[in-house]
Order: C-alpha cells, then structure tokens, then sequence
C-alpha cells in the first residue's frame, strides 16, 4: 500500500484566527501540509466579502479572493468574545503547534487569550501576532488599510506611469509582505522548538513588514547618496518606464532590462543593428535614463516589427533580458505554465470546479499541493468538534443554539 | 538560541532574491557562506563603481560570509565540493542550467550530500521551456500577467514600478521552504530539491485574478487605485512637489468623520456622496473634490488630520519620511550598521520579533573574499601555506586579490 505523500510541514497543527491580514501567512504552511483550521466568527471572515465574485454574484462562498486564500485550510467557527467560545479555543489550544491572529493590539489579551495564558495552557505553542502598526507605538491604534500601508511601504512612491498618481500593486501586497514574514518566523520558530521543546510568541506589523516585502531598497539606497561634501540625494520617484522602458511591438508590449553595455549591444542586435541605436553614447546607461524619451521615440519603430514572442527569444539568443507582458489569461495559457502544472484544478461545493493557482514550488519528497478547497463557513464543524474533540451531536447543536458557533 | 543556530547554509545567489533570503537565514542565526568569485560576480556589485560599496548590494548581503572562489577552475570546484558536503542547505537562484554546467546540480550536489536541501528560485523554473531564460524581477512581474494591471486605467501602458518586485516577497518563499525543509529533515532523515519559480510566487500573490479568468472568463484590466467597494479611495496630490496622502474611506461612519474632519465643506452636504454607492458612482466628482482639500495641505497634515477621526489615511513615503516616521522609531525599524568600505549607512532591521531568542540583529555585508581565509582553516582544515599557493594561483580570492575587480558601471 503506498502512503499518500504529505507536506513538509504535515503533523503541525495550526490555528488560525486571521482575516485578510495573515491569510497569505497560513496558506503558505497549508500549503506546506500543515493541518490548518481556520476559525471563523459565526458570521463568517470579513474576507468572504472581499470582491470579485464568481458570477459577479457577492456570495461568502464565492469570493476568489477568499478561494484562493484559503483553499487547504480546514474551517470551523467560533466566537471567541464569550467565556463558552473562549474555554473551546482553549481546548484546542492544546491540540496545536501554531496559532496565527491578526486582531488589534490588546484584543486578545483582553479576552483572557493572550500568550500569557496559552502558554500556561500549552507551553510549546507558537503565537504569531499580525497588527497594522504594531501592539505599542505612537500609531498602534491607527487605521490601516490596503492602499494606505502600501503608500507608507515606500515602494509606492516608485509604482505608476511618471508624473501620474502612484499606482497600487493589485492584491493585497502590504498584508502580504505581512504574511510571508509571519510565515518565515513561524517556520524558524517550529525548527527551534525541535531543540528547545519550548514554543514562543512572535509579534510583527505590517508597517514594519511591508517595506521589506516590497522593497527594503528605500533607506539604504539614500542612505548611500548621503555624502556630506556631496549633493542631497534625488528624490524617489516613479522610474519604471525609463531604467525598465516598455515598447510596444506586434501584438503587445515587452519590458526590456538592458543596464550593461553589454546588454544594450545584444539589443540592438536583436533589433537588426539599426544604424541610429549604433552610435556609442547609447550603450551608456546614464545617457539614455537622462535622454528616454528620445529614445523611446527611436526604439517603437525597430520593435514594432516583431511579436512580443519574438522579441523574448530573441533576448535571450543575444544576451539581453526582454519580457513580454502577458495578460492574466497569456500566462494562464503560456506552455511554460502548463509544463510546470502551476494551475491545477480544484472542486469546491458551492463554487464548482476551477482552476486554481498551485503553491509556487514542486517539492521532490514533500510535495507542496491543492488538496482541498477552501472551507465553507463552519464546514468542518461536526469534524473537529464531535470527531475530534468528542462534542456529541447534541452539544453541537446546545452551541449552535447559544450562538457559540 | 537563535533559531537556527548551527545550521550552514551556501549561497549561490546574485541579484535579489537568493542574496536576500540568505540575509534573512543569517539574521535567524544560520552560517551563511556566500559562494562567489571575481571573475563572474554577483551583478549587484556591478552597478555601481566599487564592488564593496553598492547600497543594494550591502543591504541584500547582510549576515553572510564571503568565500571567493574561482569555480573556472578543477581545485576551485574542489573545495566547493568540501563546502556541499558540510552543508545542510544550498540555495541557489543563478540562471537555469548554469549549476549544472558548474557540476553544482542537484543530481550531483546529492551525491556529496544525500541529506543536502537544495532550493532553486529561478524566473520562471525548471521543467518548461523557458527554464534557462535569464531572469530579473521586472520582467517577472511582466511575463506572470501581474504587471498588466499594475497601471492606472488610462495609462498608455503599464510600467509597474522601477523596485524589482517580485524578489523581495520570492526570497521569503525561499526561507520558509528551506526551513520548513530542514525541519521535515529534522524529522525524517530526507533532504529534497525544491525548484521554485518566481513568477509564480508573483501569480500566487493575486491569485483572485487568475480565478476571474479561470472562473469567470474575465480578464482583469488594471484599476489603479479605485476600490469596487470604497471611496474616496486613492492617493491625492498634497502641497509640494510629487507629495501625495492615501486616503481610503470604507463605511458611511467614516465618510461623516472625513467630512468633520476637513471642516464639512458645501460639496460634502451633496446627497450624491451621501453614500457608499452615491460615492462609487460619482466618484470622478469626488475624488476631484478630495485633491482640492489635499492640495493646500502637506501630505502629513492631511494624514494626521484624517487618523485623528479613524480614517485611515499614509502619506506615500519617501526615505525622508521613513527616517521620521515615529512608528518605525518606536520599533527601532531602521538600524546602522558599520560596513568595512562604506562606513556607517542604515538598513532596515529585522521586522519581527521572537521571544524565546536575543534580539536578531544583522551584521555588515562582507568584502569580496572576505572570509575565504578563516572558512578554509576553520572549516576545511587547510593549512596556511596551502590557502596562501590558493590564493596566489587565483583559485581563491580575498579582498586584496579581488581589487580592481568589477571595473565601474555595470562593467
């Protein structure tokens, strides 16, 4: 009989108590074969709410962003700010290795649920706390969002066509650079415990997160133009189209990364060596940032001869880095994705059958995989409180009843 | 303890994202050795004139030791072989199939090391056409689809951002799977191989968008900073030049706050903006109605004015504002660190904490070579004279051999 092969991470436990904050953090250890249940209020994760729908239909069942977020994850609900839900979630504590929340600072402490006590309760849990801006501080109880902790990340100043109004990155980027830090720590954390026996509380922001998921670059880079004989350094701006220009060609547009003279030789060679990209001032990258609008006007005749397919083998052939900029469905459908099986299809019970993005590695002993979708609200109640903890049917019911699920 | 003291780890990495996550594994305690040598170096020491004074390069660089080898040549790839057998990590994010040509494959690293975990983190990964296509994190962001909508509706097409996205979020996919690898081997015995491809990590990270084309058909168009369920909802021009204040109004409650906030103005008394949908479907008015407010004001007052009524509300930060920003102040976000060459520069500090370890600190980016000496006696047990015939016959490099090397502007 062979064994289905489990994930790295299978026989941890972990509890998760997040919303849009950290649902990234425990996809990826799901993901990984951790056994993650998500702990849903009886109302459900504000999450289930987030836009777009399948069908355009708002439906908690149907939110991609929550599919996608929390498919491998196992759900149940409870509510935590009454003393029944609270002596449940203590009870589970005891089952588990990790336990990931990301409400206000004070929050769970306030509800008797703070790493002082579960750790009383079981002292080789891991506790990893995501707030906005942190559980002390002169902003711990501002408000955050999406957009505004992008805009403080530093990367922002930098995002959008120049002299327009700085861009946000689609998703939910700062949440996300959240997320993997929790995740990075939670792991480091689990490995440590291996020796220790001893589980610890780890605590993190996402403004302090966000910049180094996004773009740590931000202080040092000006820290290293701040000479005190020299000039005050250029301020951040959105340079993205004149260091990474994009061109149009055929049926598209590429990105091209020509920063070395030699880089900027091959492209003119895969543009056929046009006699007016030859001369020596261009292959000086300085020049042509100072100069990217003359260039631009230059380059559109030379790419626009040619497919962006083209134009991407082309750089490689001679030695410069070309991109295509593919659309959401191109590399849906592009044969580079579908040799490596990113998308795989995943059977939801509401939602149906779909493709679904896979997780972002393949594992030779360990394989990182899809295995189930995301839970429907409450799906796996009777699961983990009857099968699981020993709750009959009826207590079931009694807690439905009160409202504690 | 540190979490992962006693651990080795080498480090094939240039650019990004290897480079980073190494940081990130030397920061949590592990040794980390930088594999590199002076006649094909890391690109990230290229840009710029000095190979040991590169912001870039000295922040993604941190916390690692610097073994400078030649791998052109047989003793070279010799003592790395030594290394491979000692280690209990190789990550590695060099161009596909460049490992292989080095013999540093996993098929042959496995053979030194059959308990070895090996992460790859290529642009795209193995096992597709474009495996051995090289690779920067703009052109990731462009060929996974994420770039396509990284752009204001109307903008003649998108640019993204001059950051390298996605490498910074890859790097911590590329230390969560070798951790979580380590611990599976800490419990099994088993190393493995991990390919990673990172542009899938950008894809995964706004999967909602590859399920509207897979769900829906639909192929998402880029909506800047419009919000389906929010507004106003963007950044807004404040006094100053290219300063700006993000503003994102949620619930009729916070639009009444917005509106005593900035002093209930005639416009705001307009049913139209009454409420959320009204907002939605005005929102060209609304949003030309905000940048008035915020166009008299600095990019901070707006903030503040704005966080005091529970509206959430960020300027869009420059360094500058990142260096006064009292939060980060608070958590002792931004550290100095003394480099050899560059001297005393700030880099962000390790952004979260561990209770049951010291402080993670990093430590200052080494020279080219810089640990070649010690790493060869400490480890490898070779002796003085040998590692001085090494170095002389150029198999081995140490800051003093490295110089000149590099030779200005992405040379």
């Amino acid at each position: 009989m062979t064994k289905e092969q489990e994930g790295a991470l299978s026989g941890y436990r972990v509890l998760d108590l997040t919303d849009s904050k950290g649902a990234y953090c425990t996809k990826l250890l799901a993901d990984l074969g951790a056994d993650v249940i998500k702990i849903e209020r009886p109302e459900g994760d504000p999450g289930r709410g987030i836009p777009p729908f399948i069908d355009d239909v708002p439906h908690p069942e149907k939110s991609l962003y929550f599919l996608h977020r929390n498919a491998n994850k196992r759900g149940i609900t409870l509510k935590l700010d009454i003393p029944a839900g609270r002596s449940i979630l203590k009870k589970l504590v005891k089952t588990a290795d990790v336990l990931v929340e990301n409400s206000p600072p004070d929050y769970m402490a306030g509800l008797d649920l703070g790493y002082s006590v579960l750790s009383k309760i079981n002292p080789a849990l891991i506790i990893a706390s995501i707030t906005e801006f942190g559980h002390s501080g002169p902003y711990k109880d501002r408000k955050g969002s999406n957009l505004v902790d992008f805009a403080m990340s530093g990367i922002m100043i930098t995002s959008g066509y120049p002299g327009k109004e700085p861009c946000l990155l689609p998703g939910s980027p700062a949440y996300d650079a959240a997320s993997v830090h929790a995740s990075v720590s939670i792991v480091a954390a689990i490995y440590m415990r291996g020796t220790t026996g001893q589980g610890q509380y780890i605590d993190t922001s996402v403004h302090v997160t966000s910049r180094m998921g996004l773009y740590p670059w931000i202080v040092p880079n000006y820290s290293y133009a701040l000479n005190p004989e020299g000039p005050p350094p250029t301020s951040e701006t959105r340079m993205g189209a004149s260091i990474y220009p994009v061109y149009p060609c055929k049926d598209g547009f590429i990105r091209v990364i020509a920063l070395t003279p030699r880089q900027w030789d091959a492209l003119v060679r895969v543009l056929g060596n046009p006699e007016v990209l030859s001369t020596p001032e261009w292959r000086d990258f300085m020049f042509r940032i100072g100069n990217a609008d003359d260039l631009y006007a230059l380059m559109l005749e030379f790419t626009e001869k040619y497919t962006m397919l083209e134009l991407f083998e082309a750089g490689r052939r001679e030695g410069v880095p070309i991109a295509p900029i593919l659309d959401i469905a191109d590399f849906y459908n592009s044969p580079h994705t579908k040799a490596r099986k990113f998308f795989v299809e995943v059977e939801h019970p509401v939602a149906g059958k779909a493709d679904y993005p896979g997780p972002p590695y393949k594992w030779t002993e360990t394989p990182a995989v899809i295995k189930r979708p995301a839970p429907c609200l409450g799906e796996h109640n009777e699961e983990v409180y009857c099968q699981e903890m020993g709750f009959s049917k009826y207590d079931l019911a009694a807690l439905r009843g009160g409202g504690v699920l | 303890m540190l979490p992962l003291e006693n651990v080795k780890i080498l480090s094939f990495g240039t650019g990004g994202v290897v480079p980073d996550a190494g940081k990130i594994f030397g920061e949590l305690g592990a040794d980390v050795i930088k594999i590199e040598s002076k006649d094909n170096l890391d690109f990230m020491r290229t840009i710029g004139p000095d190979i040991n004074n590169i912001g870039q390069f000295n922040e993604a660089n941190r916390s690692k030791r610097s073994f400078g080898v030649s791998l052109k040549t047989e003793k070279g790839k010799e003592i790395v072989g030594q290394l491979v057998k000692i280690a209990d990590i190789l990550v590695e994010n060099f161009r596909g199939g460049v490992m292989k040509s080095l013999g540093f494959d996993y098929e042959n690293v496995r053979r030194l090391n059959p308990q070895i975990i090996y992460v790859s983190s290529q642009g795209f990964g193995g096992g597709g056409p474009y495996s051995e296509y090289q690779a920067y994190g703009p052109m990731l962001s462009a060929a996974s689809g994420v770039l396509s909508i990284w752009a204001q509706p109307d903008d003649p097409y998108p640019v993204g951002s001059n950051s390298p996205y996605p490498d910074h979020m890859a790097s911590k996919h590329v230390v969560i799977a070798a951790i979580a690898a380590l611990d599976h081997r800490r419990r099994t015995g088993k190393g493995q191989f991990i390919d990673m491809a990172q542009t899938e990590v950008a894809a995964s990270l706004a999967g909602e968008y590859y399920l509207d084309y897979t769900f829906n058909r639909r192929i998402t168009k880029p909506m800047g900073n419009r919000s389906p369920y929010a507004a106003p909802h963007g950044c807004y021009a404040c006094k100053g030049t290219d300063e700006w204040c993000a503003i994102a109004v949620f619930s009729d409650e916070e639009w009444k706050s917005f509106c005593d906030a900035i002093g209930n103005p005639d416009w705001t008394k307009d049913s139209k903006f009454a409420d959320l949908l009204g907002r939605l479907k005005n929102v060209d008015q609304l949003d030309k109605k905000v940048g008035e407010w915020t166009a008299t004001l600095d990019a901070h007052v707006v903030m503040e004015t704005l966080q005091a009524v529970g509206v959430a509300a960020g300027e869009v930060q420059r360094a500058p504002d990142t260096l006064a920003d009292p939060q980060l102040k608070w958590d002792g976000a931004i550290v100095e660190l003394d480099h050899p060459v560059s001297g005393k520069r700030l880099y962000p500090g390790v952004p979260f904490r561990m209770s049951a370890t010291p402080p993670l600190k990093s430590t200052p980016a080494p020279l080219l070579g810089q640990h070649t000496e010690e790493i060869c006696r400490d480890l490898l047990k070779i002796s003085d004279k040998e590692i001085k015939r090494l170095l002389d016959e150029d198999v081995l490099h140490n800051p003093e051999s490295a110089k000149g090397a590099g030779g200005g502007m992405f040379g």
